[in-house]
């Protein structure tokens, strides 16, 4: 019952709109007071602070800081260039360039928006120019922006190892198969596309001399992530120190060696950054406090019992958290979503025996689905805005890919392996 | 007031006030990547600083707060607003209205119990900085503080009648 007070009363007050932050604050603290708890509030401020000030965290805003930068710095576009000379004369060329694209570019920003912004504002403009429509595009552009949560610098990864406590070294790599994957389904969906309409049907491959110049342009960038994950593993550095290597980084490739940024740029750009991270990570805090409310009236044990009685098999409990973490995603940003579904989750999962480096794959995968559901989403959104679509227009092509990206994610909930085979076979190497 | 008509001016205190967030964000980020940085450095010679996590953590709380007391100036909190994005004028300022006095209404007990951690806090001090833990949680009453005015400014100008495309511009 006060499982259903608890989330009645919050998605009642975020769903009218009042910011995230509060309606979890407000939601927290009434209930104390409403139900005559003998809790101090102090208590509830403190697990509010608690949850902003974990030094694994200081990594969420400097990733986004990276993401700014080599958004803003010229990366995306060279990326771009790559992916063109290496893929541009498949058919459905220009799409199969669009998703290459945004999984390079996501394994170094690791967030689905500024991957969707970055890609798309230099993709959707050449897709119009070659006869793609407008839904098309954005619905593309939305999709393919998502790859960058299952790459190894994902910011969800991040903060899903900060609560689950599984390590962020094999989380990092346990979402790159799924990632290929998806990929390569919206590849095919391309080329299907761009031949049967016969917008795109493909033309001749570039010279290896395009494609060295391109490459030796973008390496730079190509390399980051590969110099970041590295020293992660061979223990170097922490999540929390690679990202401000990543982010020195990322100002010496925009800086010195592109120079699309000059330093005026930068205060700007750390404000827009760090603003953003504060929006996130005071949801972040608010979400502790009413994790804490939880825990300590045993509401996530009550729920564990409830779903365990519904959910005998591991696959309907699977099949259940699916569905459940899409609907929740369609509302709530994938952060804080993962964030309220993490404590309420984690505890069924090790009953039913799933490895939570693979049930942190799965939340993330199912929460970027959301990121495009129609009607709301925030990829969804970017790609409209850029391609100037409509959610129908969009939607209209959007059936498609979520049906193959939903494919790959029950392959992925289905078969364990298909996350824990490159982290094990990485262990084995070391 | 339509779009068209000029936006009354922002009270000079307020104006600094909002630029002193601003810079404050930004000086405190820009530290806390050179500190974390040069840690990182310092591996290199096999050496670190051991207070690093003790003010990593409260410059994280302080750009934290501050950045969301800067979100409260431009409306930046995260909410759900496909719902309100359906009503009309009127009832979107009225709905914008209510939303602004509820989330004063909650810093204003998040500010009153802010107070009374810090002043809680003040006899105990962080293990390896020695520093009072009340530094730690000043910027929770400081943060209410600000956005109490960033907000309290802005369901002014909703009574006022401005509109939310002049009210941030950014939208």
């Amino acid at each position: 019952m006060l499982a259903l007070v608890i989330f009645g009363s919050f998605f009642v007050l975020a769903l009218a709109g009042i910011p995230l932050m509060f309606s979890l604050l407000a939601t927290t603290t009434g209930i104390v007071v409403a139900y005559g708890m003998q809790y101090p509030l102090e208590s509830v401020f403190l697990s509010f602070i608690g949850g902003v000030e974990p030094f694994i965290l200081i990594a969420v805003p400097l990733f986004v800081f990276t993401g700014e930068l080599l958004a803003q710095g010229g990366v995306g576009k060279r990326i771009v260039e790559f992916a063109n000379v290496l893929f541009g004369w498949m058919p459905g060329g220009l799409g199969v360039v669009t998703v290459m694209s945004c999984l390079l570019f996501g394994g170094v920003s690791g967030s689905a928006i500024a991957d969707t912004a970055a890609i798309g504002s230099l993709v959707i403009p050449a897709m119009l120019a070659r006869g793609y429509s407008r839904g098309f595009a954005a619905a593309l552009v939305s999709v393919a922006g998502t790859l960058a949560l299952l790459m190894p610098l994902s910011i969800p990864f991040l903060v899903y190892a900060f609560v689950s406590g599984v390590s962020m070294r094999t989380l990092s790599m346990a979402g790159l198969v799924p990632a290929i994957l998806s990929a390569m389904a919206l590849i095919g969906v391309c080329m299907w596309h761009g031949k049967s309409t016969g917008v795109d049907p493909g033309g001749k491959p570039s010279s290896m001399a395009a494609i060295w110049q391109a490459g030796v342009s973008a390496g730079p960038a190509l390399l980051m992530p590969v110099f970041i994950v590295g020293g992660i593993w061979s223990g170097y550095f922490t999540p929390t120190e690679a990202a401000a290597v990543a982010v020195v980084y990322g100002l010496a490739v925009s800086l010195l060696l592109y120079q699309d940024l000059t330093p005026k740029d930068i205060p700007h750009l750390l404000l827009k950054a760090f603003m953003t991270s504060a929006t996130v990570m005071l949801v972040i805090g608010a979400t502790g406090a009413l994790a804490w409310l939880i825990t300590a009236e045993q509401v996530a044990q009550q729920m564990a019992n409830w779903v365990s009685s519904v959910a005998h098999v591991k696959w309907v409990f699977l099949l259940m958290l699916n569905v459940a973490l899409v609907l929740l995603g369609i509302f709530i940003e994938p952060l804080p979503a993962l964030l309220m579904a993490a404590p309420l989750f984690l505890p069924l999962a090790m009953a039913f025996k799933i490895d939570l480096v693979h049930m942190g794959v799965i939340m993330t995968a199912n929460l970027a689905i959301a990121l495009y559901t129609p009607p709301v989403g925030g990829t969804l959104f970017v790609a409209a805005k850029l391609a100037k679509a409509s959610i129908g227009e969009i939607t209209r092509h959007l059936w498609l890919m979520m049906a193959v990206t939903f494919s790959v994610v029950i392959l992925i909930t289905y078969v364990p392996s298909l996350t824990s085979w490159l982290p094990r076979l990485i262990v084995s190497w070391g | 007031m339509s779009v068209n008509e000029p936006l009354p001016a922002v009270p000079r205190p307020l104006h600094w006030l909002a630029k002193a967030v601003d810079w404050s964000v930004i000086l405190i980020g820009a530290t806390l990547i050179t500190l974390v940085f040069t840690n990182v450095v310092l591996h290199a010679f096999a050496k670190d600083f051991a207070w690093m996590t003790e003010l990593g953590e409260l410059l994280m709380v302080w750009v934290t707060f501050l950045g969301g007391a800067a979100a409260a100036q431009r409306g930046g909190h995260m909410a759900i607003s496909e719902f309100l994005d359906k009503l009309d004028v009127t009832r979107r300022r009225q709905a914008d209205a209510a939303i602004q006095l509820f989330c004063m209404v909650v810093l204003g007990v998040l500010l009153f119990y802010g107070v009374r951690i810090v002043i809680g806090g003040w006899d105990n001090v962080l293990t390896t900085l020695e520093w009072r833990m009340s530094w730690q949680y000043l910027p929770l009453p400081l943060g209410a503080a600000l956005m109490l005015i960033f907000i309290g400014w802005d369901l002014m100008q909703i009574v006022r009648g401005v509109p939310r495309e002049l009210r941030y511009p950014q939208d």
